[in-house]
């Protein structure tokens, strides 16, 4: 098992992700508003060798409590308004909110419009928006980097 | 459970099973003035059994194909239909307050409940487990799905049956081909047009692909479940070399917008097809170097064996379908018997030792991986052409379709009135499948739920829609 994992180690350099600066870190809190679930497949992929987020300091934590950002996919659903919500209130300031993928966006919304409340910027203020359908590993990977460094001068 | 008998449809139903048809779906449509049953026969074609309903209720089938219990629940919560002797009649998209309507009643010393959901711990769709247990012991559990309700069908409403495609894909990411495919069979089906080979070619070529990334994304998750992170880490890598893959041959990581009604505009020169073929190669020797790995895992190894089984005579009554129903030993597969895809002599294969487990459907998922890479090995044998259904069958205003997803059998019914759409009816691999993650669940340790949530791996997505 160890062999196939130093042999993963020449993946990273298939990527070229900005550094940002050392000692940083983010912590995420991801809630899926009723996506397809090509945005959370792409986001597991951010930690896959290739992308290793992981290593920046940025990973996916269990609870709001605990998370920095707050990262939505899905045009948010009626059913999924009252925990998003929820979520939110539940972190801890600073905080920051990503809109990740073209639904969460408000672009090409599909579904019944009784059934959608979103986009997510109608329900909560959004600092980073992620487009594509899905975004690549690479593209959220990117988006997250950045914020990094711009989530220091950020406050809410 | 009495049940009101005078229309005919449960004895036609009762018929068709006893002559080893499988209830497939069931629909309301009209405005919830029809309900419609699909059944498949073994040979793979599809019935479609009609009930008018009268002062609002049918007589259920509950009794009779109980796998189509969610189906029954779904119509009433979405189009108002009431069963006659489906009781109780449980919610199942309308999310009702009161947990015990809900909720199946679960009493005794010490039992208690543990709520979980709609938002998980880690990158995970959303939806609500109640579990009723004692200590870590599962002895019953709820899954309340439908946070993911988008409407996508009551939205397709009334569009053209080429508009229709963009939702139909739309309902799941993980599933796009393989519902795009089972709605452009229907489409097709009802506008009697049939598939040329080469058609059926570059067809079978994006359902295969489909399958593959989604294999080793399953493996990578059971992996994950048991808190491996080298075995996950190394298949993770594999389902990112296989999306790119589906990147570079047709310009989008999950095929979107691959499939259309009517024909494939998809257009692939031998160069581009031979690399395809060279990196399935690739991807496919280090994937049985990661297996070979995990097989001298003892401590991955042990956690598998005997947890969240599903037994060959459950299959059945639950409706289980694909990898999960193989890996009971049931050898049941659509791509075996499906006349509109390339799928020559296309035999189901079943794991060594098909105990219905977390093992044996972790080991299912290995085999068909190497059964797909099989296929489009031999598939892609040449430049893929840009290709059209040709007229050949008798127009319908109802079409209906099985394709065999990464999760399984898939029914896609469309009723169309001239171009338009009237209703499209989606039933997935995962929605049949979601009752069955229920039931393997009970009897389990809680801390195993998520290993045995993996090792099903269904969408949220493309059972909500």
């Amino acid at each position: 098992m160890l062999t196939l994992l130093r042999d993963l180690r020449r993946l990273r350099l298939d990527i070229a992700l900005p550094r940002p600066e050392r000692g940083r870190s983010l912590a995420i809190r991801h809630v899926d508003a009723g996506s397809c679930n090509g945005c959370e497949h792409e986001l597991t992929l951010t930690s896959s060798p290739y992308c290793d987020l992981q290593r920046y300091g940025l990973g996916v934590v269990a609870s709001p409590r605990h998370a920095d950002v707050l990262l939505v996919t899905g045009p948010v659903t009626r059913r999924m308004r009252d925990p998003l919500l929820t979520a939110y209130q539940s972190m801890p300031e600073p905080r920051l909110v990503a809109a990740l993928g073209d639904c969460a966006l408000g672009c090409g919304l599909l579904g019944s419009p009784d059934e959608l409340v979103g986009p997510v910027d109608a329900l909560l203020p959004v600092d980073l928006r992620i487009p594509g359908c899905p975004p690549t590993p690479e593209g959220i990977a990117t988006a997250l980097l950045e914020l990094v460094d711009c989530a220091r001068t950020t406050s809410r | 459970m009495t049940v009101r008998d005078d229309r005919g449809y449960r004895t036609a139903l009762e018929a068709a099973l006893t002559d080893g048809y499988r209830a497939a779906g069931l629909h309301a449509s009209a405005g919830g003035s029809i309900v419609r049953v699909a059944l498949q026969a073994p040979d793979g074609a599809l019935r479609l059994e009609s009930a008018a309903v009268e002062d609002g209720a049918v007589p259920t089938i509950v009794d009779l194909a109980p796998s189509l219990a969610w189906d029954e629940r779904e119509a009433h919560d979405l189009h108002g239909v009431l069963f006659d002797g489906h009781e109780p009649l449980r919610p199942l998209v309308d999310h009702d307050l009161v947990l015990g309507h809900w909720t199946v009643p679960v009493h005794g010393d010490d039992a208690y409940q543990v709520a979980v959901g709609p938002i998980h711990a880690g990158v995970i769709e959303s939806g609500h487990f109640r579990f009723h247990v004692v200590g870590d012991r599962i002895l019953h559990l709820d899954a309340r799905l439908f946070y993911k309700h988008r409407g996508l069908e009551r939205a397709a409403e009334g569009s053209t049956l080429a508009e229709g495609a963009r939702y139909v894909g739309r309902a799941c990411a993980a599933c796009a081909v393989a519902n795009g495919l089972a709605y452009a069979h229907a489409c097709e089906e009802s506008l009697g047009l049939e598939p040329t080979p080469e058609l059926a070619r570059v067809r079978t070529v994006l359902l295969e692909l489909e399958r593959v990334w989604s294999h080793l994304n399953d493996i990578a998750a059971v992996c994950a479940g048991v808190g491996l992170a080298a075995g996950n880490t190394f298949f993770a890598a594999l389902t990112e070399r296989a999306r790119r893959l589906n990147a570079r041959l047709t310009g989008h990581r999950f095929l979107f917008g691959a499939v259309a009604v009517g024909g494939s505009s998809l257009e692939l020169d031998a160069p581009s097809v031979a690399a395809a073929r060279e990196e399935l190669e690739g991807i496919g020797r280090e994937a049985a170097r990661g297996w070979r790995e995990l097989q001298f895992n003892t401590s991955f190894q042990d956690r598998l064996p005997g947890i969240g089984v599903i037994a060959a005579e459950d299959v059945e009554r639950l409706g289980t379908v694909g990898p999960a129903a193989r890996a009971a030993g049931v050898a049941v597969d659509t791509r075996s018997a499906t006349p509109r895809l390339a799928y020559e002599a296309f035999e189901p294969r079943v794991p060594e030792r098909p105990e219905g487990d977390v093992r044996a459907r972790l080991e299912q998922r290995a085999l068909e991986l190497e059964q797909s890479l099989d296929v489009l090995t031999t598939l892609l044998d040449g430049p893929i052409q840009p290709a059209a259904a040709t007229p050949g069958s008798v127009e319908s205003i109802v079409g209906a379709a099985v394709v065999e997803s990464a999760r399984g059998a898939t029914l896609c019914v469309v009723e169309r009135d001239g171009g338009r759409l009237e209703r499209v009816r989606l039933r997935t691999g995962s929605y049949a499948n979601w009752p069955s993650v229920a039931y393997a669940a009970a009897d389990n340790l809680l801390p195993d739920f998520p290993l045995i949530n993996k090792s099903f791996e269904l969408c949220y997505a493309c059972a909500d829609r």
